[in-house]
């Protein structure tokens, strides 16, 4: 009992100091009538694999553009590493590189190779003018060779990205996020699309490097199921608002109002949410 | 159809006799007309062989004028087409270089042919550099346009990476519009070796001061073995086109093969 106290307290001092993102009461908008999100409140702690589930048109992609940079709140306050993104900030410009963002298209170029893809990932820290001969540092090119082993496309640098298939696309999205050194990774619905086999593939190598590189992870869902699989952290999102946040330790979930839940209560009210 | 089209068309068909009789345009006169064809067809018929050697040198210097002004217009114009896009920047950029192509492309070639002889005097180059001219207003605005159309999902997501805007360019912008910039070389091509035929008429150059001299003594025979060049070669020219279009752009866009009937 006194080890569970102890161990509480400690990682309640940790979230204090150590929050990467932290958003106050953000409102968007699309237009002046329709709010996309309404007052949403989220910190995240780094090295947190975060979830925000939600159904279609909930917000839960407009919350990670904002993280982003390419979406501004309408109201509110948001904090990267306590620095505004902002597109026109330049000291977020600075940080921009350091954020992987895999969008639900995956914003792949289709006509370039996939080495020539995951290299991308690396153009902010290349030399400008040798970058545009398409010439690239011997410890760079082997840092690309590194991540195309770790996500399985060895042998498949020179194809176009085009000729991928659709598990093969992400990837190589993976890789180019990757490639950026990140420390935040952004993704939305990556697996959204894919059979349970390929998302679990997908899901478990990010996983694998959000430990490896102690990332921050925030990853939209759809699926329920697949966030608690993975994620520390679970947010419900629903009609622009956090309705629901959740820890999970294992097969422990724990609700931070309610106290301790179950898969099944989770679930249950997951899909009370939907109605 | 509503009674509405029906006023529409009929306003339509009015319009075209009124300008017609504006213009001049009797279509008596164009049957009264047929039998002079008759007599240029049949002279036509009389073709001279022997002329047949310099009439393919003749096309071939033509083609040679459409290579040069097809390559150097598209490589002024690359560079155009990026400063014009509206999604790669501000219209403080893009609004000028607009313009100017826009002027660029006012004129038709033989327009530019006959400015371009009073400047550097009768001959091939004065052609060369109408076709330039010609070239870069249109592939610049094919080409910015296709830039415009480009996916905008890997725009977004490589910007936010935090790339500098040639990079954005390099990696991006040409890959993704290069399929679009080849079928737009092809077609130039196509279009500008018709173009220099014709700009001979105003002594630029090319198979087309041939044509016109003979026409104007009368010797239509002679002509017809210059226009049958021309129409074999453009003919050769479009079948190329399409061939390379099939193999490499097509392919590109969809990502496989295409099976022609």
């Amino acid at each position: 009992m006194k080890l569970i106290q102890m161990t509480k307290t400690s990682s309640f001092s940790l979230i204090s100091t150590n929050k990467i993102i932290q958003i106050n009461n953000v409102w968007t908008s699309y237009d002046s009538k329709n709010f996309a999100l309404e007052g949403i409140n989220l910190s995240i702690d780094r090295g947190t694999n975060y979830a925000i589930v939600g159904q279609s048109g909930s917000g839960k992609s407009t919350l990670l553009k904002l993280m982003n940079g390419m979406m501004i709140p309408s109201q509110g306050t948001i904090k990267i590493d306590y620095v505004t993104p902002n597109m026109n900030n330049k000291k977020f410009k600075h940080m921009m590189h350091t954020i992987g963002y895999i969008p639900q298209s995956l914003g792949l170029v289709k006509n370039i190779t996939v080495i020539e893809n995951i290299m991308i990932g690396a153009l902010p820290r290349l030399n400008k003018i040798e970058s545009m001969f398409k010439r690239f540092p011997e410890h760079e090119i082997n840092e690309a060779k590194r991540i195309i082993s770790l996500v399985g496309l060895t042998g498949k640098e020179e194809r176009k990205a085009y000729m991928l298939s659709g598990g093969e696309k992400r990837r190589v999205a993976i890789a180019r996020a990757l490639m950026q050194k990140p420390t935040i990774l952004l993704a939305d619905e990556i697996v959204s699309e894919l059979d349970h086999v390929t998302a679990r593939e997908i899901m478990n190598l990010i996983a694998e490097a959000q430990k490896r590189m102690n990332l921050t992870a925030i990853m939209v869902h759809h699926d329920m199921q697949l966030a608690l699989e993975y994620a520390n952290r679970v947010a419900v999102i629903k009609e622009g608002q956090k309705i629901l946040e959740i820890g999970v330790e294992g097969d422990k979930i724990v609700d931070f109002q309610t106290g301790d839940l179950n898969t099944e209560e989770i679930m249950e009210m997951y899909d009370d949410s939907k109605k | 159809m509503t009674p509405k089209n029906n006023i529409v068309i009929g306003i339509i068909i009015a319009l075209v006799f009124v300008a017609s009789y504006n213009v001049d345009a009797n279509p008596i006169e164009f049957v009264e007309g047929l039998p002079n064809l008759a007599i240029v067809v049949e002279e036509m018929f009389s073709v001279e062989p022997k002329y047949i050697p310099t009439a393919l040198w003749a096309m071939f210097e033509t083609i040679q004028m459409a290579f040069i002004g097809t390559v150097v217009g598209t490589a002024i114009a690359l560079p155009l087409s990026m400063l014009a896009a509206r999604n790669l920047n501000s219209k403080y950029v893009y609004a000028p270089v607009r313009a100017l192509l826009a002027a660029i492309r006012t004129f038709p070639s033989i327009l530019w042919a006959i400015l371009f002889v009073i400047m550097v005097g009768l001959g091939t180059f004065a052609g060369v550099l109408a076709i330039v001219m010609y070239t870069v207003g249109f592939v610049a605005k094919l080409q910015y346009e296709a830039i415009e159309t480009i996916d905008s999902d890997p725009m977004d997501a490589v910007s936010s990476i935090g790339v500098s805007k040639w990079q954005l360019v390099r990696y991006v912008v040409i890959p993704e519009s290069a399929s679009h910039l080849l079928s737009q070389i092809l077609y130039m091509f196509d279009y500008n070796v018709r173009q220099t035929s014709i700009l001979g008429l105003v002594g630029a150059g090319g198979i087309g001061f041939y044509i016109i001299n003979y026409i104007k003594f009368f010797e239509y025979g002679k002509a017809a073995v210059f226009m049958l060049v021309v129409l074999v070669t453009v003919l050769f020219i479009d079948w190329v086109s399409v061939k390379i279009r099939d193999k490499y752009i097509i392919k590109s866009q969809h990502g496989m093969e295409v099976t022609t009937k």
